[in-house]
């Protein structure tokens, strides 16, 4: 078999998304499908963990069965399975993890175990067959904000995370605060287009210290309730959309000073954007105008790949196969695995 | 008819391979909660120890519930992993009625129970006749207590089992004179009893779908009773479901089967 032909079925479920790819080689995407729960869970505000459990498991089979029928190939044509195994809700990766082990040993195909946080960096790949490693990634999904030194397909170096929470975790909990429907980024993101980004200046938490690449936004978070409340306690007017604004503003400015920073620091001129929270436009905006100043190439995966998908974990998962990082079929979900340094 | 059969929805993790002649094997394991990490190893091994091809199946036989949701889950998930791939045929088989086949015994009830939490049960009831299992009360959720305690009017010995026994709380109900707890080699599920009685459901046409295939649960998630307690006017509203999207085209709603 020449590498370029392999073909990896992906299989995506750690949080409301059920997804499955193929792809052909490491960049040849022939079909992406993705099952959204967001209806099912838009009126409790959020994802509950039980109800995608149980929609995972009925949809996991029409979702792979569409993907191979969307690219033209029998499951006989597969070489190989990738499976998201963590970070996400346990309950929900167990979905993915066993109908992937089942159809592992079924098919007496190799079983590769993806990193989540690393499928999204992989994403890219797929919507720029010219990117190579090296390059900086920043990171920013719901549960995670990092920028990772991106050494070659199989070898990063974390050059900092978040010490509390997530950029996407502020997002969702000032959007719920200001009764915005869930999912709250894009709410904010869509009222944000409104406002004046100016109108509030928000505390921006380890912004000025060089060649630190650590995140915080639980303070940023905070300051945004306090405005919120003492508006309210004052009788004055909120007007959400400069909130929404300036909130973003503070968010985005942070992203986009490390990013840079840490693209000086490692002498590299691509920088590439991964994760759900990519798919914020002012994010996106101001991170590519910031990296056109600096004479940074900047990629972005687009919309459809930004979000949950199994496309960029058979992306990560061919990669992986071609250093032998396969799993055995002991392979277990872990919700609580992170975004690290390796070299493989 | 050869069969695979899978009973994860409880503590115990069980396999067994069986033909219409006997069981030819069973992996059971009673140790930790590892059934995400071990039941396809443990597939492995037992049809490696039956000497049989996996091609060679007729069917996969799953334990459906209810029981843990997670576990359940895990099983299914499984279970239909195998089927799609080997293209045999899926039946999902009564949790209940399945450990209740440990006692086919004409003239007794069972009482099978499988922990519901916070002190409530899975609550199924049945007798023996003829060489079937009679399904004597649908299976309910109810304070263990209460279970034991309906069990106590009843107008024959009753044996119970499930991994309610296992909880701490289960041991300060004392049993009714016509009640006994089984010994415990009998008193959690085995897949053997899952293949004896998928191999029947699946002789007897009785198939399910990978496609729309999900356990019996018999209760909403906790975040769903909380919301009709407070919504009760929404409750009997349909709820909206999942959205198929196709990623490369953008075609959103395909294959709403």
């Amino acid at each position: 078999m020449i590498e370029k032909d392999i073909l990896t079925l992906g299989i995506e479920s750690s949080c409301d998304e059920t997804s499955a790819a193929v792809l052909r080689g490491g960049r040849q995407l022939l079909s992406n499908i993705i099952s959204t729960q967001i209806p099912v869970h838009q009126k409790f505000g959020g994802v509950v963990p039980e109800i995608a459990s149980r929609k995972h498991i009925v949809n996991v089979m029409p979702v792979i069965d569409e993907a191979l029928s969307r690219a033209n190939v029998g499951l006989g044509d597969i070489n190989q399975i990738a499976v998201t195994y963590g970070p996400g809700l346990v309950g929900a990766l167990l979905v993915g993890v066993s109908v992937a082990k089942s159809l592992s040993y079924a098919l007496d195909i190799p079983l590769i175990g993806v990193n989540h946080l690393e499928g999204h960096i992989f994403a890219n790949f797929l919507s720029y067959p010219d990117l190579e490693p090296p390059f900086v990634a920043l990171v920013v999904s719901g549960g995670h904000t990092a920028l990772v030194h991106v050494k070659g397909y199989g070898h990063f170096e974390m050059m900092g995370q978040t010490r509390d929470d997530a950029a996407g975790e502020a997002f969702d909990k000032v959007a719920r605060v200001m009764g915005l429907p869930y999912p709250g980024g894009p709410q904010i993101d869509k009222l944000a287009k409104d406002g004046n980004p100016d109108a509030i200046d928000f505390p921006r938490a380890l912004s000025k210290s060089r060649g630190n690449y650590e995140f915080s936004f639980s303070g940023l978070k905070s300051a945004v309730l306090n405005y919120l409340n003492s508006m309210e306690m004052k009788h004055q007017t909120i007007v959400k959309a400069d909130v929404a604004a300036s909130f973003q503003k503070a968010v985005t400015e942070v992203l986009v000073d490390k990013a840079i920073d840490a693209l000086s620091e490692t002498g590299l001129d691509k920088l590439v954007l991964a994760g759900g929270v990519a798919a914020n436009s002012s994010l996106e905006g101001r991170l590519k105008h910031a990296a056109t100043e600096h004479g940074v190439k900047f990629y972005f995966p687009g919309l459809a790949l930004c979000t949950d998908n199994a496309a960029m974990i058979a992306c990560r998962g061919y990669y992986q196969s071609l250093t032998g990082k396969y799993s055995a079929l002991y392979l277990n979900a872990e919700p609580g695995l992170s975004l690290e340094s390796r070299m493989d | 008819m050869l069969i695979l059969a899978i009973d994860t929805a409880t503590s115990v993790s069980s396999i067994a391979v069986a033909d219409d002649s006997k069981i030819i094997a069973e992996i059971t394991v009673d140790n930790r909660l590892t059934h995400s990490e071990t039941l396809v190893p443990h597939i492995e091994a037992a049809m490696k120890i039956s000497e049989k091809s996996k091609d060679a199946l007729d069917g996969i036989a799953v334990s459906i519930g209810p029981g843990s949701f997670t576990g359940l889950r895990i099983g299914l998930g499984t279970a239909k992993g195998l089927s799609y791939a080997l293209k045999c045929p899926i039946v999902g088989v009564p949790t209940l009625e399945a450990l209740a086949y440990h006692f086919p015994v004409p003239g007794v009830y069972t009482a099978a129970f499988a922990d519901a939490q916070k002190g409530n049960v899975y609550f199924g009831l049945y007798s023996f006749k003829e060489g079937n299992i009679i399904e004597v009360k649908p299976v309910q959720v109810l304070p263990f207590a209460e279970a034991v305690s309906y069990c106590g009017t009843l107008d024959a010995p009753v044996m119970m089992a499930g991994d309610i026994f296992r909880k701490k709380s289960a041991k300060k109900v004392s049993l009714p004179e016509n009640c006994d707890k089984a010994p415990s080699n009998l008193l959690l599920p085995r897949a053997a009893n899952v293949a004896l009685l998928g191999m029947r459901m699946l002789s007897e046409g009785k198939k399910g779908n990978v496609m729309d295939m999900e356990p019996i649960y018999i209760r909403k998630s906790e975040a769903e009773v909380l919301w009709d307690r407070r919504h009760p006017e929404t409750a009997a509203k349909s709820e909206p479901s999942s959205i198929m999207i196709d990623a490369i085209s953008g075609e959103r709603g395909v294959r709403n089967d």
